[in-house]
């Protein structure tokens, strides 16, 4: 049959009728949720700040100005000038606890000398000679003198990736053994349905947190932890997908034309349920972070100089009463992402529901 | 039906036999021990050392002798703190760290199933709205951001509550206060949502709309009819959300200085204080154990639909 003859299925009224697929039916009804596109945008634009945050003018993460220690966050003046801010005060108070309203000759030739440094003072990074005071800290600095933009930036290169790549993995491990197990039946299925059973009656994250803590701590420990706990629930998922899908005709028509097993379930009933997977991974992301910060929060996750949301959030907890931006900004920074990802999912799962399809 | 409860009871044993073995080689493997110091110990002391503790002794003897220990209820001593034994330990911060999760636990159910009634039943309204705002923002916010902007607004800059600490007696309210809000907050949230959605669904059901039409008034409908139903999958959330709490309470215990077990858990994990360690995990794993076996024969209770053999 050529295209010009293929029939167009038509409806009783004689009127052509186009097939919706499964996607672009949830992406009309996405459209229409504005909370979830609000997330998309906000989750969009957070992969790209941190996909391209070498290219962006913001400072290293990890240059560390010691002279720039604890400046608060402030849009219109650069650190020279709060550091001049800073010493002015520090003469002011010496000069009012002797008794005096204002500044002597002496402490304001003082104030000039410590100005003239200040617009002097260089520094080499990179080979190259950078007049550090002219930096300006959008959302002021840490303990090491580091801009925390660009820490909250590149921490969440770090989370991001982490949850990404890990839930990436655990989905992969999810379907393989979700798949098979409901495909095969029989033995496999008995054992791998019984490991995840007790696996779920394990206090994971206890077990996780020995771990991370007795053996190295760095991403990569951390993040074959997680990916290891995280596939029980989409394996039993896609196990009870597959169950019910695999009797029907389709697998049927496969098996008789001579389809390997392998081709049935990779080509034919995984991507059935990609659904269903597609939902679970905009809901395991935001966990991921969550439970990845959680570590990093504890001092067992990402180590300095590298950063993580969480850690940035554990930095600012420790000295919060002075410097409240430190604790601020990383925990807002980080909110904001987990709420536009639930948010997310949300839409998703709702767009995605067969019960809702061809209705608006 | 008894027949089920004792044999669900005794299938408990297993896999706490499993997480005690598992915990136990995962420390044990792991380079380093409790007395490996930078400041190099004289090997006759080391020797000493590890002879009172029988860590000279070959892995898998350790282990029985362990299991057996525990069998007989004691834990053990504590490798770094001495003359410490670890049951002594847990004695006295496990009723801190109960209390902080059942009052936690208990406040998150109420005020969850509460806000979830609410909603469902005004659905669309602007309480609903708001209602679900707060939810999602409570499911998005890690505990570890919210305990310490609470403690930074309330006790460090309006000094209405104290900073940390834990009284269990007189005033001890304003102790709990913040400890207790930080770890109900995700949990309540939690189940606002769920409680809202089963609402809505159950609302729509047929055996509410014969209930209805037989004439039945609203507030029979919601108790009985609606509430029933739709508190199935609230319960059945309770199992993850026990061991949430649980290691929620380890973050929460450490922010807010709680005397409870899980504030020095990740220091003995980092100063491989293998008894103290294992201790708590067993612990912890019990009550786990026990309360979603509480949870599966309530549900079973709750849900006519469920017969147990």
């Amino acid at each position: 049959m050529s295209e010009g003859t293929r029939q167009q299925p038509q409806n009783p009224f004689g009127q052509p009728i186009k097939g919706v697929s499964l996607w672009t039916d949830a992406w009309r009804r996405l459209k229409k949720n504005r909370m979830a596109i609000g997330g998309l945008v906000l989750v969009t634009l957070y992969s790209l700040l941190s996909l391209l945050a070498p290219l962006l003018p913001i400072h290293s993460y990890k240059h560390q100005v010691l002279s720039h220690q604890y400046l608060p966050p402030s849009l219109t003046m650069s650190a020279g000038q709060l550091l001049c801010a800073r010493e002015e005060e520090r003469l002011l108070d010496a000069a009012k606890n002797s008794g005096r309203p204002s500044l002597n000759d002496e402490e304001k030739e003082e104030l000039a000398r410590f100005t003239q440094t200040i617009e002097n003072e260089t520094m080499v990074f990179d080979g190259r000679t950078v007049s550090i005071h002219r930096n300006r800290y959008l959302l002021g600095t840490d303990a090491l003198g580091r801009d925390l933009l660009a820490r909250i930036i590149y921490g969440g290169q770090v989370s991001i990736a982490i949850g990404l790549v890990g839930t990436l993995t655990a989905v992969l491990i999810g379907l393989i053994i979700g798949a098979l197990a409901g495909y095969l039946g029989g033995t496999f299925d008995y054992i791998s349905m019984r490991v995840v059973d007790v696996m779920y009656g394990l206090p994971y994250m206890l077990l996780v947190i020995i771990f991370m803590a007795i053996f190295g701590r760095n991403v990569i420990n951390l993040f074959l932890c997680l990916a290891l706990v995280s596939w029980l629930t989409l394996s039993r998922v896609v196990r009870g997908q597959i169950i019910s899908l695999k009797n029907s005709e389709f697998v049927q028509a496969a098996r008789v034309v001579g389809a390997t097993t392998g081709r049935i379930v990779f080509r034919h009933l995984v991507p059935n349920t990609l659904g269903v997977v597609a939902v679970f991974t905009t809901l395991q992301i935001p966990s991921f972070i969550l439970m990845e910060s959680f570590l990093s929060y504890l001092g067992l996750g990402v180590q300095a100089p590298l950063a993580s949301w969480g850690s940035l959030v554990r930095d600012g907890v420790d000295g919060m009463n002075n410097y409240p931006w430190m604790l601020f900004f990383p925990g807002l920074a980080m909110t904001v992402f987990l709420f536009s990802m639930n948010f997310l999912g949300d839409g998703l799962r709702d767009a995605l529901d067969p019960q809702s399809k061809n209705r608006l | 039906m008894t027949k089920y409860i004792i044999r669900r009871f005794l299938g408990l044993i297993p896999t706490l036999f499993i997480i005690i073995t598992l915990s136990f080689f995962i420390i044990r493997i792991a380079p380093g021990g409790p007395f490996s110091e930078e400041r190099a110990i004289p090997k006759q002391v080391l020797d000493n050392i590890e002879k009172r503790y029988h860590l000279d002794e070959s892995l898998l003897k350790q282990y029985g002798r362990y299991v057996l220990d525990v069998l007989r209820g004691d834990l053990g001593p504590s490798f770094r703190y001495k003359d410490y034994d670890v049951n002594h330990y847990i004695g006295i911060s496990l009723p801190n760290s109960m209390v902080l999760g059942l009052i936690s636990l208990t406040l998150a159910i109420l005020l969850g199933i509460g806000t979830g009634l609410v909603s469902a039943t005004r659905q669309n309204s602007t309480l609903d709205y708001l209602s679900m705002s707060v939810a999602v923002i409570g499911i998005s916010i890690p505990l570890f951001v919210v305990g310490p902007v609470l403690m930074y607004v309330f006790a460090m800059k309006l000094n209405l509550l104290p900073t940390s600490g834990w009284i269990m007696s007189g005033d001890s309210w304003k102790t709990m206060l913040m400890p207790v809000l930080t770890l109900a907050l995700p949990y309540f949230a939690y189940i606002a949502r769920l409680s809202r959605a089963s609402i809505l669904e159950v609302l729509r059901s047929d055996y509410v709309r014969t209930a209805r039409a037989k004439g039945l008034s609203e507030s029979v409908i919601m108790i009985k009819h609606v509430l029933k139903g739709a508190l199935l999958p609230v319960v059945s959330y309770l199992g993850p959300a026990f061991a949430h709490i649980v290691t929620g309470s380890i973050v929460v215990e450490t922010i807010f200085r709680v005397p409870g077990l899980g504030r020095h858990f990740i220091q003995s994990a980092l100063n491989r204080d293998y008894t103290l360690i294992m201790g708590t995990v067993i612990v912890y794993s019990a009550i786990l154990l026990i309360m979603n076996f509480i949870v599966d024969i309530v549900y079973g209770f709750m849900d006519p639909r469920i017969s147990y053999r």
